[in-house]
């Protein structure tokens, strides 16, 4: 348990008690009196690092000793010789664990979520919005990942899975509204504060636990390698991830699905500390098989993009057509909620999508109340979604956010819109994995390896 | 004569919630990496702002130079490396030898000596030393202080990022013009209840 708790956390040496983290905190977990250093309560956090991201009190060069400087950075996870900034707001960082792991030598597979490919360019002088996974598939590789394969390929996974556990539901197989279960924050707050509805949140594991459950199983025995001897890395604009990983249940005969979760902000200064230079990389592609993904998959980094995949696949399913139009934009949007109904041979199918965990509770209250009136729901944390994590490149001008927030989910369409294959359905190693190895969705191997029982706080 | 006085920016502490924005913007503002959008992991130096949060029990708020019109750093300095440009006194750093006379001369405490960085790395000088002159090096130090973003679109950068509006240019000028306004609107009621014989009501 101890990587689920502390992995947010305000240093009251820095903090000035301005309460900026309280205006975004969707959950209310951030307390103190103005003026004074804030705090988290622990059993209210999420762990989705909105407030690192809001966060403005930094380690003032005119008034904090270098050496303590250089103690905090060891105390955080960061590599003492980084030059950013320390802010009072900040999330436990796993970088020098993982360079130093793989400089020893290992069977090492990275994934990276799709949000990484349309920030990390930031990080480098890039401007906002550059779309770069040609490039961070070649710095993976520089880094001396063995395997450098994609959260995106998952994606496209657990679309077949959660909509065919959606078209279960729908049958009569379990409860609705079925909500999503890949943002780890929402999962959290489900079980802290709906306790009694989890049996709506789907089980599938999210897509960095389903990318690493898989990597250890297929991708290990593609390899000819033990299970046991993988390292499993997943580099997510989310600092929640790195207690996901770390959820009981996210195992398989007792390895670990993912062993070390990064944020695009660490991967970046892993680049640096090895003195690879981002912005002159060639594009590269990522492994196969287990890096192939759809344009389905790759809008799961923004707000309604999870939706948008499902119905994209659930229409073919249910109609045996493909579905009208690709793009579904009015599921598409920012922060708050929006509904929509599609028909879908006859029958209407109400959707719901909420950007902002702020704004699911009324929701959550239909549903316990029997009111609700929806059959899908898309449930993000984060304000745009994934490309606005707490673990993404940290805009330094507040007035900035927006626009920056902006063209990171520009591009992550605009690549869905230049990819070939834009189903997670017609991904052609989706579709070879489970001949091959998973059999059906929802199937005996997918039960044992991509679903969860969520509620095991322990 | 129409007065000429410098404008300067000035914080207000009633709405000041010492986020430090303001400080983050400015030095942001001051670093030659010109990127568009900064963010945190990119930054070439330290954050070495221009101007200084400042939390005691009585107020927190920001200090930063007044530009005054007879700029004792500026008077003071040896190296004639502070002049006013545009409205604003500006350190030539080229000048600067980093003596601190404009420390010691600024009663606000809005000079500060900083280290030069370029590519990332502070620039480093030889310095002799007493004992038979060997060489040693130390980082070159310069002064910086407020120059109210001389040159930049958007004005100073610390009153476009400041979440509350805490801080504004202060154009004393035209701020006492629109108080004495106001006073004279408010006087006109008062003088006329002290000479009711005027027959104005």
């Amino acid at each position: 348990m101890n990587g689920q708790q502390n992995v947010i956390r305000i240093d009251s040496d820095i903090c000035t008690g301005c309460g900026r983290c309280k205006d975004v905190c969707p959950v209310g977990a951030v307390e103190g009196v103005q003026g004074t250093p804030h705090s988290i309560r622990e059993d209210v956090c999420v762990l989705c690092g909105q407030c690192v991201q809001q966060c403005s009190a930094f380690a003032s060069f005119y008034e904090q000793h270098p050496a303590c400087i250089a103690e905090k950075k060891r105390e955080r996870g960061l590599f003492v010789s980084e030059a950013a900034p320390l802010f009072a707001a900040w999330h436990t960082g796993d970088a020098p664990r993982v360079a130093s792991r793989l400089a020893e030598g290992c069977h090492s597979m990275v994934q990276c979520a799709p949000a990484v490919r349309a920030a990390i360019g930031e990080e480098f002088g890039m401007p906002a919005g550059a779309l770069t996974p040609g490039r961070l598939a070649a710095a993976l590789r520089r880094l001396g990942f063995d395997r450098v394969y994609d959260t995106n390929f998952a994606a496209d996974l657990t679309i077949m899975e959660e909509g065919s556990e959606l078209l279960q539901r729908m049958e009569g197989a379990g409860p609705l509204p079925m909500f999503t279960s890949c943002c780890p924050a929402w999962v959290r707050y489900a079980e802290q504060q709906f306790p009694d509805l989890l049996e709506h949140l789907s089980s599938c594991k999210s897509p960095q636990q389903m990318a690493g459950a898989v990597f250890k199983s297929y991708g290990a025995q593609l390899d000819g390698v033990d299970p046991r001897q993988v390292f499993s890395v997943a580099v997510m604009p989310c600092t929640c991830k790195k207690a996901e990983a770390q959820r009981p249940g996210m195992e398989h005969d007792g390895v670990r699905d993912v062993d070390a979760v990064l944020t695009t902000g660490e991967l970046a200064a892993m680049l640096r500390q090895a003195h690879i230079d981002f912005a002159a990389l060639p594009d590269e592609p990522f492994d196969r098989p287990l890096g192939s993904y759809s344009g389905a998959g790759n809008i799961f980094g923004l707000t309604g993009g999870v939706m948008e995949a499902a119905l994209r696949t659930a229409y073919e399913l249910v109609t045996g057509e493909p579905v009208p139009c690709t793009e579904l934009v009015y599921v598409r949007g920012g922060e708050g909620i929006r509904h929509a109904t599609l028909t879908m041979d006859g029958r209407t199918f109400r959707v719901a999508v909420v950007a902002g965990l702020q704004h699911v509770r009324p929701l959550l209250e239909a549903v316990r109340a029997g009111t609700c009136d929806v059959d899908f729901v898309e449930v993000m944390c984060c304000p745009q979604g994934c490309i606005s994590g707490g673990g993404q490149p940290k805009v330094l001008l507040p007035f900035q956010r927006d626009e920056v927030y902006a063209a990171r989910k520009a591009a992550l369409y605009r690549h869905d819109a230049e990819l070939a294959c834009r189903k997670s359905h017609e991904n052609p190693q989706v579709q070879a994995l489970y001949r091959e190895f998973l059999g059906e969705p929802l199937g005996h191997v997918s039960h044992n390896l991509l679903h969860t029982v969520y509620g095991q706080t322990r | 004569m129409q007065s000429q006085l410098s404008d300067f920016v000035v914080a207000d502490a009633s709405r000041c919630i010492g986020c430090r924005v303001c400080e983050v913007a400015c030095a942001v503002a001051h670093t030659a990496t010109g990127k568009e959008h900064p963010v945190a992991g990119n930054l070439d130096s330290p954050l070495l702002p221009r101007l200084y949060l400042v939390r005691t029990p009585l107020a927190t708020a920001p200090v930063q130079c007044r530009h005054c019109e007879d700029a004792p750093c500026a008077a003071s300095c040896p190296a004639g490396a502070i002049r006013r440009k545009d409205g604003a006194l500006v350190v030539e750093e080229a000048r600067c030898v980093g003596c601190k006379t404009c420390m010691l001369a600024c009663p606000f405490g809005a000079v500060e000596l900083v280290p030069v960085y370029a590519q990332g790395r502070a620039v480093m000088q030889t310095v002799q030393t007493e004992d038979g002159g060997v060489c040693t090096v130390s980082p070159v130090m310069v002064a910086v202080k407020c120059d109210m973003c001389t040159g930049r679109q958007a004005g100073p950068a610390c009153v476009q990022a400041c979440p509350r509006g805490a801080l504004r240019m202060a154009a004393v000028s035209d701020l006492r013009r629109r108080r004495c306004a106001q006073a004279a609107a408010g006087l006109a009621k008062y003088v006329t209840a002290l000479h009711p014989e005027d027959g104005r009501s």
